[in-house]
């Protein structure tokens, strides 16, 4: 772990310099553990660092980084994090797959082989950011690999979900985004009604599963 | 019921504490007062506890009146204000009873006032704070809406009590600002050469000015590199997008990012940032990381 200090107040610990879901894993665990330190004021984890706030008047950087070194040390990287697997319906017609034809034409493969790559795997969180409950999902099978688009979409409609390099991810609400649409889920991930507002859970894994149109619009997807 | 009601709105105008706090990895931004010292400076006087709310005020035409007797407090931009059709000034704690009205007309200096009652306002916290965050339609009143005519801030009565603070120490806000930096992200990123072009340059600020960012114009500034595995961005961070010209990024923004930064602009300067302006000018200096930790605990503990 490489310690850096970043502002008065907050540092960053780097674990890698390549994304890697063992060092994903890693980083969650550590985050987990560290998480509710009431030294902490706010901590973000992204694929290959973290970044910890913490109350200048309570510790000071090294101090806390000292305790998260020890805290580090103790992990059973073998444990199960205790992912809890969430599967996500999704309806991957063209009517909301908007780049399915645009995929197929990049990778060489059909749309059915693109479905049934993307719905084979369990994915995990690597990072959450860019929107609330924007999760960064992966890693995709190789041969998914895409471009994102040369220039954003002005608006991406709301449980879109999508496909970039090896990342795969679902747009919370509507807005802007680079990502190629494959499908859209009639599942909100982010929803006042949970807690942090969002389906997501930092130790949640992911599964799509293919439905039909009828399926999607019984569940209460919007077309 | 006890309180203030606004009879007429200014535009922007949000219901503000210290921030939220503990949901940045969900993707939650802090949101929460722009100039904190204003904002802390108003609970000071009131004798508040130090995360009471406030509203935050960047426009004048704001008319209130008040269903409660109890005092206020205005800090941070000095704006035309009346109570009753009498001028009242910033700094000063004011006793207000049922009936009387509180108008904000002109702007006369700095960006945003912050108007805060004794005890400041009941209001249903979410996620643990009544910050407004507009983008992301939380807190506030009424899921992450500006105030708005008819918006009714309940408070409570409370005794009368005259604190204010010595016009020596009341900011004074012009249209420049020096911002002291800590460098630190990818600074190692930047040649020489840029560094001293950033240090000796004047930027003006753009329109593009709110509560996510602060975007600059002048000298573009070179990386070796733009882009950068996605990392979490500390408050007060310098983005060096593409075109070289710089971002600082405030309460509002992104909570991961790819972009690289050359270093993160002292927390108590983006303050006084938040009381700048579009046209304003902006110079940058390097200060060391133990003086800025220095200068933080100072700050905070003058505010317990």
């Amino acid at each position: 772990m490489i310690f850096k200090e970043v502002s008065e107040n907050s540092f960053i610990i780097y674990f890698s310099d390549k994304i890697d879901i063992n060092i994903s894993k890693r980083i969650k665990f550590l985050f987990n553990e560290i998480h509710h330190f009431e030294e902490i004021i706010d901590v973000v984890f992204s694929y290959t660092s973290i970044v910890v706030v913490y109350d200048i008047l309570k510790c000071d950087s090294i101090e806390l980084f000292e305790k998260i070194k020890e805290y580090e040390k103790c992990l059973n990287i073998n444990k199960d994090i205790n992912e809890q697997l969430l599967e996500i319906p999704t309806f991957y017609g063209e009517e909301v797959g908007f780049d399915l034809e645009k995929v197929s034409k990049e990778i060489k493969k059909p749309i059915k082989e693109i479905i049934k790559l993307h719905t084979s795997k369990d994915y995990h969180v690597f990072s959450i950011g860019f929107l609330p409950a924007f999760a960064y999902l992966g890693e995709l099978h190789h041969e998914l690999f895409t471009n994102r688009l040369e220039s954003p979409r002005v608006s991406v409609p709301k449980n879109s979900v999508a496909i970039a390099n090896l990342q795969t991810a679902i747009y919370p609400k509507t807005s802007p985004g680079g990502w190629n649409i494959i499908g859209r889920t009639p599942i909100n991930i982010y929803d006042k009604k949970y807690k942090n507002f969002s389906l997501i859970d930092v130790n949640s894994k992911f599964r799509f599963k293919s439905i039909s149109k009828e399926e999607f619009n019984d569940l209460g997807g919007e077309i | 019921m006890r309180g203030i009601e606004i009879l007429k709105s200014s535009p922007f105008t949000t219901l503000q504490d210290s921030g939220r706090y503990g949901y940045f990895h969900m993707g939650i931004t802090n949101s929460g007062a722009m100039d904190l010292y204003a904002y802390n400076l108003g609970n000071k006087l009131l004798e508040n506890s130090i995360n009471s709310s406030s509203l935050e005020i960047l426009w004048g035409g704001l008319k209130i009146k008040s269903h409660v007797n109890s005092s206020f407090v205005i800090t941070g931009a000095y704006f035309t204000v009346k109570l009753n059709d009498v001028l009242i000034e910033n700094y000063q704690t004011y006793e207000i009873k049922v009936g009387d009205i509180l108008e904000f007309f002109q702007k006369k200096s700095g960006f945003r006032a912050y108007l805060t009652f004794k005890n400041g306002f009941e209001v249903q916290k979410v996620l643990n704070s009544v910050s407004t965050s507009i983008k992301e339609k939380i807190g506030g009143l009424n899921d992450g809406e500006f105030i708005k005519k008819g918006d009714f801030l309940k408070c409570e009565n409370f005794t009368y009590k005259r604190k204010s603070l010595s016009r020596e120490f009341q900011p004074k806000y012009s249209d420049s600002l020096t911002l002291r930096v800590i460098e630190s992200y990818q600074n190692d990123l930047f040649e020489e050469e840029e560094r001293k072009r950033f240090y000796n340059s004047t930027f003006i600020i753009t329109k593009e000015f709110n509560s996510m960012a602060c975007k600059l114009e002048g000298e573009s500034i070179k990386s070796k590199r733009s882009d950068i595995i996605s990392e979490g961005i500390a408050y007060g961070s310098i983005q060096i997008p593409k075109n070289g010209k710089p971002i600082i990024l405030l309460n509002e923004r992104q909570t991961i990012g790819g972009y690289v930064k050359f270093g993160v602009v002292l927390s108590i300067d983006c303050y006084k940032l938040s009381q700048m302006k579009e046209s304003s000018k902006i110079r940058f200096e390097k200060i060391d990381i133990e003086e800025a930790k220095k200068k933080l605990k100072e700050f905070k503990n003058y505010f317990l």
